[in-house]
């Protein structure tokens, strides 16, 4: 009668499925991206996705024991949750949809592709990351394989995201997300990493979200708008 | 020790149950909807009402349709009375006819049923009606995919695409639940149950005669009792995709593991109560999304799609 025993698949540990999934949740909020379409919206995105890496580091040390990870983890939620978010937000007063151009205020209508056209192109780029990750036989003693694939599928996709979305705003957020897969990546293959180095990187992401500011800013204040659809000579 | 149920009595339940608890299951969501709305809206048993209202009123058809127009309802029902007969609706054991078919066959049987009437409203004439049928098949060709990613999913994790098995596995362990396949897979399903019955990121469902009718226009054409299958039929289409994620992905707990009286009636009564939770979930999303324009619509069966492929990349990988 209870014919229907079969030849299960062995699940994964709470601990790697549980990673998994949150790994999960930053290829996923890549793919987001591809859809928001409000300024504010795109920025918070970002803000969830970073919580999610944070969320991931404190996984890691609590069940490899490294210490030194609460500390990364606590710093890059302040850094790259709170403080870029903010950042981002102050220095593109003005910009967004309160004051200036309505025609201008959102980035709604900057796909160079159809949503879904998009989609299906990053899905083909994420699978080619998956698989040669897969073929490459990397091992990481802290988490399972599959969060170092989906991590370079983060890296591929925010490419893809920074194409074909025409706006500055989606393409300075598709190069502050590329930081996060890489992130992703540094904790599945280097999770002991010394602190210095993982604090010197997320210095420098606020360095570049400064200069993405002003630039956006500047881009706006000729153009006078945030398409760059129109940057299309060289100047000398 | 209660009394043990003759097995093809219990297969019989499964059909009666879903047959019998579909309109409820419909009532439930509009009810929960309406309060939600501050609306007080129509009595849970509503549906019933309306159902045996249709059943004394004439059956008329239009001027030049054929046989087909008449005949489809009744094959539509008939698709829908098979197909509890191969999910695991009742019992964790696998009963006689319950291996007829795999998911794949369900799904047929499913796609042979809305083939039927999407072939009635053409054969209407009604401009209204074949717009609805031209339109469900455009976007059921853009969700079968997602489908098919889904039960590779299912056959990656149990090396078998018998519903009765993953639900096992799931019971199995905690492991099975939070890997990132079986969510993504349950939630690739849940997005595409959406879609076939009509909710609201694709269509409203509050019969409102409007241009962005998709499923709801198809039966516009048809009436008395033929309409009241028409629309029985979809209520135990809804009835069955809910019973497939509850008892196969998301919830597969409450079925009866014996032929006994006394589980078999709390497996109903179990069955009646997940669906019923899941339809608040889907009047709560009904009510907290707006309706996407008909073209937007290929972004939502992307994200579906992009779901169940993840699933089966994580798989593939070993990891998910």
């Amino acid at each position: 009668m209870s014919g229907v025993v079969a030849a299960t698949v062995a699940a994964p540990s709470a601990l790697s499925g549980g990673a998994n999934v949150i790994a999960v949740g930053v290829l996923l909020a890549e793919f987001g991206m591809f859809r928001q379409a409000l300024l504010r919206d795109q920025v918070r995105l970002y803000a969830v996705q970073s919580a999610l890496i944070s969320v991931l580091a404190v996984v890691v040390a609590a069940t490899r024991h490294l210490p030194d990870l609460y500390a990364l983890a606590a710093l890059s939620f302040a850094l790259k949750t709170v403080i870029v978010p903010i950042v981002l937000r102050r220095m593109l007063r003005g910009i967004g949809a309160i004051g200036g151009d309505p025609r201008w205020s959102d980035i709604a209508g900057s796909h160079a592709l159809s949503v879904a056209s998009a989609v299906l192109i990053a899905i083909a780029v994420a699978a080619f990351g998956f698989f040669t990750v897969a073929a490459l036989g990397l091992t990481s003693p802290v988490l399972p394989d599959t969060a170092l694939s989906i991590s370079v599928a983060v890296v591929l996709v925010s490419f893809v995201l920074m194409i074909v979305r025409r706006d500055v705003i989606s393409q300075a957020i598709g190069f502050l997300s590329l930081e996060n897969g890489v992130s992703l990546t540094a904790l599945v293959v280097a999770a002991g990493l010394p602190l210095i180095l993982e604090i010197a990187f997320l210095f420098d992401l606020l360095v570049a979200v400064v200069v993405f500011g002003l630039l956006i800013r500047v881009h706006h204040g000729r153009a006078e708008s945030m398409s760059t659809a129109e940057l299309t000579s060289l100047q000398g | 020790m209660s009394p043990t149920l003759p097995i093809p009595v219990v297969q019989l339940l499964q059909v009666v149950t879903i047959a019998a608890a579909a309109p409820g299951v419909s009532g439930v969501i509009s009810r929960v909807e309406a309060r939600l709305q501050g609306r007080t809206g129509p009595r849970v048993l509503q549906p019933y009402f309306d159902l045996a209202k249709l059943f004394r009123k004439e059956a008329l058809a239009p001027i030049g349709s054929s046989w087909v127009f008449l005949a489809a309802p009744l094959g539509a029902m008939t698709c829908y009375l098979t197909v509890p007969l191969l999910i695991p609706v009742l019992t964790t054991f696998g009963l006689p006819l319950g291996y007829m078919g795999d998911i794949l066959g369900g799904g047929f049987i499913l796609s042979l049923a809305s083939f039927l009437v999407a072939v009635a409203a053409l054969d209407s004439g009604s401009p209204y009606a074949q717009l609805g049928a031209s339109r469900a098949k455009t976007f059921g060709a853009i969700t079968e995919p997602v489908v098919l990613f889904v039960v590779f999913t299912v056959a990656l994790v149990t090396g078998t695409d018998l519903p009765y098995a993953l639900a096992a596995t799931v019971r199995s362990s905690a492991g099975q639940i939070i890997r990132p396949a079986h969510l993504l897979a349950a939630a690739a399903l849940f997005m595409v149950i959406l879609y076939e019955t009509g909710r609201i990121p694709v269509e409203t469902h509050t019969g409102t005669n409007e241009f962005g009718m998709i499923e709801e226009a198809r039966p516009f054409e048809h009436s008395g009792p033929y309409f009241a299958l028409l629309k029985w039929g979809s209520a135990m289409k809804q009835l069955i995709l809910f019973t497939i994620l509850l008892n196969v992905f998301v919830a597969p707990w409450g079925l009866a593991a014996t032929p006994s009286l006394v589980s078999v009636l709390l497996a109903i009564a179990a069955l009646v109560g997940k669906a019923a939770v899941l339809g608040v979930v889907v009047a709560v999303i009904d009510n907290s999304f707006a309706k996407l324009r008909l073209f937007k619509i290929t972004e939502f069966a992307a994200g579906a799609f992009l779901l169940a492929v993840l699933g089966v990349f994580t798989l593939y990988l070993g990891g998910g």
